[in-house]
């Protein structure tokens, strides 16, 4: 072989092990924010592009239109990407490249991530009063706060109210301009609006408890609890509230007949179509929030719809409960592999004005977080609308409490409700095992 | 003379340099693909077996727990129950899947006006992605409303609540299966039209009818075959997701969460994501995805040593 081909294979061995080295090479820890705040900020000449994910999401370009409105105040280009899918979000998070600001459907998995460090604190940034957080109402920006610390900014809020179907009550024989006052009463009228033919087919109910969002927190708090003490530190499955919801829900499936119930409600259509159960008239009263009224639902797939919306009742023997709610919806965040967090904090803090956060909500029908925002008149024109903003503002609502472990605690919960509801079991021994189980591993994570 | 050690170990070898030339062309060729196995293969796999020896919470530092994750494991009743419910699958969604598979197979190599087409039409599921046939299947698996209940009505049987009740919940993704096994049928196709028709035509000189010529002539030639989609469908069997993923999580808004109802579709690659990405035990993860890299090397071995009595290769 001659010189000049040796050394060309040389080249050739040489790079391929130049590629090989580079690929088995783990990437460089994430250095400190402050340090390449420091170095990096402002300084480059390069134009700046922020990254905004959105986990949810059916209009892209309605967010990208919203997001080019700083571009255009700031000349900083902003790229949407919605919806992005979970896995994806958690290998941008634990990557070197996450996106500037991350907008999530609900903020159970911030006190996951805020544990493993993978969230910036706000705290620091919220000092600076660029965002005003006298202005967010208290519910919502308390479902951010972990450890004492806000890990988040609540965006568009949600809560839940009884809908229920003025047609099906005259049917049934009751006032079709009265909704249940109380838990007991719900209870009863529920009986009176649900149909069975000859065969025992349910052919029409009156209030199915986890269809369609799940509930079991609404209820448990309008039962005077939650399922974690105040504080976050112990778990309280069997206390009475926890325990009381469930059985209030599952005389819904067991007073009629649980495999009846599932298979009336399986057969539902889909939630955003003119069969949802809802929407057709198969089902009398539900628990939802507050986009239902809004153009994407109610009045684009069953615009005829006669039907009200209140408060869900508090137990009969405890009227101070009355306007108990549970506010949960989208949380934006900054993660912690971001390089300009300042660049990004402008965003999310621009995000949170009044006039942005108004635009946005009512363009999906949510309820926004700034009290500023909820003046807009646009949100007073329905009064549908309006029973939501009233809940959310209530001293009675309330947020879920973040732990280190809210996703094992959803799933643990979850199954016992399903359990619980469609099989008819006692849920005490259930929880108590479940309580068993998880405590552990909350103290664990706590501690660490 | 060669100063690369690599090059050095070739030359000992006693290749001639137009080999050695070759050799290393080739290997040049395919270094893209090297450096990717490396990178998205081997470096995962082995870093993964590291993790599962470790609490490993993606973004902090891991921390060594030895043994921890898999004592751990056995006694998780979720473990055994995701391994349960695989096995389910494995045990009576892979054979099925193979019979109807091989029936379909022979039916199609059938001489008839149309045949063609008939082959278009039963592989076609098998190019449906995986999300919209599930979500197809759902309607038509509607207690109520659905196509099959629909159908057991018309001969008087009340069809069960498929994908809510416990007990179908599974019957009904290996029903959904069984719609896509295009891409077997196509195997089994070509092992069928791989048998000399010679044989055929001897057999049937010697009087053999045509269940006699299945038994004795056509599933002994296609047994290789059947040997490939069996270790096929176990492997991909073991890894069921997608499915089930749609089936109890949705991508509606109200899904009902992962493995629901009552946790009977909860198989074991739904509580690896669930346990990885949802709860970001990775290390937990890790062990569970070598468990379950264990128990598919043993099955394959197990096949390929049992095949040793049932197939039967022409050439040896």
């Amino acid at each position: 072989m001659t010189r000049v081909k040796r050394w060309r294979m040389v080249f050739v061995i040489g790079v391929i092990l130049l590629f090989l080295v580079a690929a088995c090479t783990p990437p460089a820890p994430p250095s400190s924010g402050e340090a390449v705040n420091e170095a990096g900020a402002g300084e480059s000449t390069e134009p700046q592009v922020l990254r905004v994910w959105i986990t949810w999401g059916d209009n892209p370009a309605q967010l990208q239109e919203l997001f080019d409105r700083y571009t255009a105040a700031t000349g900083i280009r902003v790229e949407v990407n919605s919806p992005v899918e979970d896995d994806k979000v958690i290998a941008g998070l634990s990557g070197n490249e996450p996106p500037d600001v991350l907008v999530l459907g609900g903020p159970d998995s911030v006190g996951t991530w805020a544990r493993e460090g993978l969230v910036t604190p706000l705290d620091d940034y919220l000092a600076t009063g660029d965002v005003d957080v006298e202005d967010i109402f208290d519910a919502p920006l308390s479902q951010c706060l972990y450890q004492g610390n806000y890990f988040c900014l609540p965006w568009g809020t949600d809560t839940y109210a009884l809908f229920w179907n003025k047609d099906l009550f005259e049917e049934a024989g009751l006032d079709p301009d009265r909704p249940p006052q109380t838990l007991e009463e719900l209870a009863e009228y529920a009986q009176k609006l649900t149909k069975v033919d000859e065969n025992g087919n349910i052919t029409q109910v009156g209030f199915i408890p986890d269809f369609s969002w799940s509930h079991l927190d609404l209820y448990t708090a309008m039962m005077g609890g939650y399922w974690y003490s105040d504080d976050g530190t112990k778990i309280t499955f069997t206390s009475d509230p926890v325990v009381n919801a469930l059985k209030w829900e599952q005389q819904f499936y067991c007073d009629y007949n649980a495999e009846e119930v599932l298979r009336f409600s399986s057969a539902f259509g889909g939630y955003a179509s003119p069969d949802n159960g809802f929407y057709a008239g198969k089902i009398a009263m539900q628990v939802e929030g507050e986009w239902q009224p809004g153009p994407n639902f109610i009045q684009k797939y069953k615009p005829e719809l006669f039907y009200g919306v209140a408060p869900l009742p508090p137990p009969a023997d405890h009227p101070e409960r009355a306007n108990t709610n549970l506010v949960s919806g989208t949380v934006a965040l900054i993660p912690a592999g971001v390089k300009d967090k300042d660049a990004a904090w402008k965003l999310l803090a621009w995000m949170q004005s009044p006039e942005i956060l108004a635009d946005e909500m009512v363009a999906n029908f949510n309820l926004p977080s700034s009290g500023k925002a909820a003046q807009d008149p646009r949100f007073h024109e329905n009064e549908k609308f309006e029973v939501f903003l009233n809940l959310m503002s209530d001293p009675n609502a309330r947020a879920p409490i973040l732990t280190p472990i809210n996703a094992e605690v959803g799933t643990e919960l979850g199954q016992i409700e399903e359990q619980v509801l469609h099989t008819c079991a006692d849920p005490l021994p259930l929880l108590q095992a479940a309580q068993d189980k998880l405590q552990p591993e909350l103290d664990k994570a706590l501690s660490e | 003379m060669p100063v690369n050690p690599f090059a050095r170990r070739v030359a000992n070898r006693g290749w001639s340099p137009r080999t050695r030339r070759h050799f290393l062309t080739g290997l040049a060729f395919i270094s893209l693909w090297i450096v990717g196995f490396f990178a998205f293969t081997l470096y995962p796999m082995v870093a993964s077996l590291y993790y599962s020896f470790t609490e490993y919470h993606i973004r902090q530092p891991s921390e060594w727990i030895g043994l921890l994750n898999y004592t751990e494991l056995f006694q998780d009743p979720l473990f055994w129950k995701s391994l349960y419910n695989t096995a389910y699958m494995v045990v009576f969604g892979v054979p099925l899947s193979l019979l109807i598979s091989f029936i379909c197979a022979l039916l199609l190599n059938i001489k008839t006006p149309g045949q063609s087409i008939y082959r278009v039409i039963y592989f076609l599921p098998a190019i449906v992605p995986v999300v919209a046939s599930t979500l197809l299947w759902l309607w038509i698996l509607n207690p109520n409303s659905g196509l099959l209940n629909t159908l057991l009505a018309e001969v008087g049987i009340r069809g069960p609540n498929w994908t809510k009740d416990p007990f179908w919940s599974k019957p009904s993704l290996i029903l959904l299966g069984l719609w896509g096994v295009g891409n077997t049928i196509i195997i089994y196709l070509a092992g069928l039209q791989d048998i000399p028709t010679t044989l055929i035509e001897a057999a049937q000189l010697d009087g053999a009818n045509w269940w006699q010529r299945l038994w004795a002539v056509t599933i002994p030639l296609v047994s290789p075959i059947t040997l490939f989609n069996l270790i096929i469908g176990v492997i991909a069997t073991f890894q069921y997701f997608a499915q089930a993923y749609v089936l109890s999580a949705g991508i509606s808004p109200v899904g009902s969460g992962l493995g629901a109802p009552l946790n009977s579709t909860l198989f074991y690659s739904v509580y690896l994501y669930q346990q990885g990405f949802v709860y970001l035990k990775m290390g937990y993860a890790s062990a569970q995805a070598w468990i379950l890299f264990l128990v598919i090397m043993v099955c394959t071995i197990f096949l390929l040593r049992s095949s040793e009595h049932w197939t039967y290769y022409e050439g040896g």
